[in-house]
C-alpha cells in the first residue's frame, strides 16, 4: 500500500522549566493507505507528540517525516496548512465545535481556510454518514457528547482527508457512544481512510489492525 | 460560510462584554461626532454672523491682533486702546466704500450678576451698513437718552416702547423708542444707543471702538483696504470680518481644546477596553484557535478572524455613537452656548453632519483595526501543539 506518512528515527524534545523532555526518542512509523491503527502507551508516553509531528502540527527535533514522499520539515507554514487542509482530518477528544455554529455550519468550517465553497449535498452526505442528518440545524449545546465527536468526525472529513489522526476521541464519551464512534471510525476505514487513534483504551486498540505501544517516548512494540 | 459569520457567530458568545466594549466605543465616536459637529457649527455660526449677515466687510480698529479686534467688536470689550472719530471722515471719502458706521462698544454686568448687557453706541448709519438691523416696533432715537432694544433683550425685560429702563450701574434711565426685529445674531442681546451717550457713559468722547465699513464691490475689498491703509495712520489696522471672525474664534481656541481631549480620553478609554476584551477572547479561545490552525487555517485566517471581530464590534459602537451623537449634539450646543464665556453667536452653534458621523465612524473603525493588532498577532502566534500539550 501506499505510504502516506512516514516519520524515520524522530525525535522530539522540548523543555519545560529547566528540565529537557524527551516526548519522542528515535520513533520511526509508517501510516499507508487504508491503515487502521492505534497508538498506546501510558500518560506522557508520547502519543499525543507522534499524533501531532504525523499531523504536521509540530515539527520534530530530529528526524524526517514525509507526506507522500515529500520532507515536511522543507515547507513553510503554508505548506503545512495547505498538507493538513487536504491530506489530514483531526479529531480530537474535546471536540472543538463552536457553540454559537449549527452542526452544518461546523462540519464546514473548514472549507473556510481551505477556500471551498461549502457544497450542501456533500454536507449532507457527511450528516447522513455520521447518522445525524436529523440534527444538522442543531447547536453543539442541544447535542449529547457521542453526538458532538460525530460531528467532529464528519467535519474532519470535510475536506476529502487521506487520513484522520483522532486524539483519545472516546476519552469523553460513555461505552455506548464511545462504540458508537469506533464503528464511524471503522466504517470509514473500510472506505479507504486511513485512521490513527490514539487511546487508553484497550479495547479500541484490540479492534486496530496494527497497535504501536510508545513508552518513555520510544516504541516498545 | 465567510469569515464574517465566524466572526459574527463569535462575538454572540460572549454577547454582554461585546456590548459593554461596542458601548465603550459608542461613546468615544459619539463624544467625536458632538465634538466635531459643535467645533464645526460655533465656527460656522460665527462666520454666519460676522461675515454674511452683518454686511460689514472692514473694520478699522486700533488693535494690530485679529483677536483683540474680534474681543472689541464681538464681545463688548473696553479696550484701552481706540479709534479717533476723525478717521470717520477720512474713511466716508474713500473711494469704494458704501458706508461707514462708527460704534462704541461696553458691557455692564447687572446689578445681581446673572447677565452682561452689551451696549452698543451707534449712528444711523447703522441702517446703511447693517440691512438686517431693522426696527420693528417704535423708531429711531428720540434723544441722547433713547435706547433701542434687540427682540431678545426686550422679551427678557418684557420691555415695550415707550417703557423706561433704569441702569443701576450707569446710574441712569433710558428710554425704549425702538426693537428691533428678531434676526438671529448677536444684535437680539444688544442695547443700542445714541454714539455720543455711549461715548459720554465711557468716558471717551470723540473716540471710537471702531469703525465698521460696508464697501461699495466686495470683489474690491484688497484694493480699498491697500487704499485705505494708504490714508490713515499706521497705528491702525484695517481688519476683514473674515480675519475677524477667525479672531473670534480664537476665543473658542481653549473650549475647543479642552473637548478635544475630552475626546482623547474617550477613546483612550475605548482602546484599553477593546484591546482588554479581544486579549481575554483570545486567552480564552486558544485551544479553539489551536484546532482552526489544526484544521488548515493559516496565520493570516486568523489575524483575519480576530481583526473582524474587533471591528464588528467597533463598527456597532461607531453607528451607536453617531447616532447618540445626532441626539446630543443639540443639547450639548445649548449647553456650549451657556458656558461660553467668549463669542456667543445667534442660532444653533452645532452643525452635525454626514461628513462628521462619517469620519467619527472611520475613526471609531480605525482605532478598532489598530487596537485588534495585538491581540490577533498574539491569537495568530498560537502554536497549536504547545496548547494542546499544555492545556
Amino acid at each position: 500500500m501506499n505510504s502516506l506518512i512516514s516519520l524515520e528515527n524522530v525525535s522530539k524534545f522540548y523543555k519545560r522549566g529547566i528540565e529537557e523532555v524527551h516526548a519522542l526518542d528515535g520513533v520511526t512509523l509508517d501510516i499507508a493507505e487504508g491503515d487502521l491503527i492505534a497508538i498506546c502507551g501510558p500518560s506522557g508516553s508520547g502519543k499525543t507528540t507522534l499524533l501531532n509531528i504525523a499531523g504536521c502540527m509540530d515539527h520534530a527535533s530530529k528526524g524526517v517525516v514525509r507526506i507522500r514522499g515529500e520532507e515536511v520539515e522543507r515547507g513553510g507554514e503554508r505548506r503545512l496548512a495547505e498538507i493538513r487542509q487536504s491530506m489530514i482530518g483531526f479529531v480530537f477528544q474535546q471536540f472543538f465545535l463552536i457553540p454559537t455554529l449549527t452542526v452544518e455550519e461546523n462540519v464546514e468550517l473548514p472549507l473556510l481556510f481551505s477556500h471551498h465553497k461549502a457544497n450542501p449535498s456533500r454536507t449532507a452526505d457527511l450528516l447522513e454518514r455520521v447518522g445525524l442528518s436529523h440534527r444538522r440545524h442543531h447547536l453543539p449545546g442541544q447535542l449529547s457528547g457521542g453526538e458532538m465527536q460525530r460531528v467532529a468526525v464528519a467535519r474532519s472529513l470535510i475536506n476529502e482527508p487521506k487520513v484522520i489522526l483522532a486524539d483519545e476521541p472516546t476519552g469523553n464519551l460513555d461505552s455506548r457512544n464511545s462504540a458508537a464512534v469506533v464503528e464511524l471510525f471503522e466504517t470509514l476505514n473500510r472506505a479507504g481512510i486511513a485512521i490513527v487513534l490514539v487511546t487508553h483504551n484497550p479495547d479500541l486498540a484490540a479492534r486496530c489492525r496494527k497497535v504501536v505501544h510508545l513508552e518513555d517516548g520510544k516504541v516498545v512494540g | 460560510m465567510k469569515i464574517l459569520t465566524l466572526a459574527f457567530n463569535n462575538i454572540r458568545r460572549t454577547p454582554m462584554r461585546a456590548l459593554l466594549t461596542a458601548a465603550s466605543v459608542l461613546i468615544a465616536a459619539a463624544t467625536l461626532s458632538v465634538v466635531l459637529a459643535l467645533d464645526r457649527g460655533y465656527a460656522r455660526a460665527v462666520k454666519r454672523e460676522l461675515v454674511d449677515k452683518t454686511g460689514v466687510h472692514l473694520y478699522i480698529t486700533k488693535e494690530n491682533c485679529p483677536i483683540e479686534a474680534a474681543s472689541v467688536v464681538a464681545q463688548g470689550g473696553l479696550s484701552p486702546l481706540y479709534v479717533e472719530q476723525s478717521l470717520v471722515a477720512v474713511s466716508e471719502s474713500t473711494e469704494g466704500i458704501a458706508a461707514v458706521l462708527p460704534f462704541q462698544l461696553f458691557a455692564e454686568t447687572t446689578s445681581d450678576g446673572t447677565r452682561t448687557d452689551i451696549f452698543m453706541g451707534v449712528t444711523d448709519a447703522i441702517r446703511r451698513v447693517r440691512p438686517d438691523w431693522v426696527i420693528e416696533k417704535g423708531g429711531w432715537f428720540e434723544n441722547e437718552d433713547s435706547v433701542i432694544l434687540g427682540a431678545q433683550i426686550a422679551q427678557i425685560e418684557l420691555a415695550k416702547v415707550g417703557d423706561r429702563l433704569y441702569s443701576e450701574k450707569l446710574d441712569k434711565e433710558f428710554k425704549v423708542t425702538g426693537i428691533l426685529r428678531k434676526s438671529y445674531s448677536q444684535d437680539d442681546g444688544m442695547i443700542f444707543l445714541p454714539l455720543a451717550t455711549a461715548q459720554r457713559l465711557v468716558k471717551r468722547e470723540g473716540r471710537l471702538s471702531a469703525i465698521a465699513v460696508k464697501l461699495t464691490d466686495v470683489s474690491r475689498m484688497q484694493e480699498v483696504t491697500t487704499r485705505l491703509r494708504g490714508r490713515i495712520s499706521q497705528d491702525y489696522s484695517v481688519i476683514g470680518a473674515k480675519e475677524l471672525s477667525e479672531g473670534v474664534l480664537g476665543f473658542f481656541a481653549a473650549t475647543r481644546m479642552i473637548m478635544f481631549v475630552m475626546v482623547g480620553v474617550a477613546f483612550g478609554v475605548s482602546v484599553f477596553g477593546i484591546v482588554n476584551t479581544m486579549l481575554m477572547v483570545v486567552m480564552e479561545r486558544r485551544r479553539e484557535i489551536a484546532y482552526l490552525k489544526c484544521v488548515g487555517a493559516r496565520r493570516a485566517d486568523v489575524l483575519r478572524l480576530i481583526t473582524m471581530e474587533t471591528l464588528l464590534i467597533c463598527v456597532v459602537g461607531g453607528l451607536g455613537g453617531i447616532l447618540a451623537g445626532m441626539f446630543i449634539t443639540p443639547l450639548a450646543g445649548s449647553m456650549l452656548r451657556g458656558t461660553l464665556v467668549g463669542y456667543v453667536p445667534a442660532g444653533s452653534i452645532a452643525a452635525p453632519s454626514a461628513g462628521v458621523a462619517l469620519f467619527s465612524l472611520l475613526v471609531a473603525v480605525g482605532t478598532g483595526v489598530l487596537c485588534a493588532l495585538y491581540p490577533a498577532w498574539k491569537a495568530a502566534s498560537i502554536v497549536p501543539m504547545e496548547v494542546l500539550r499544555n492545556e
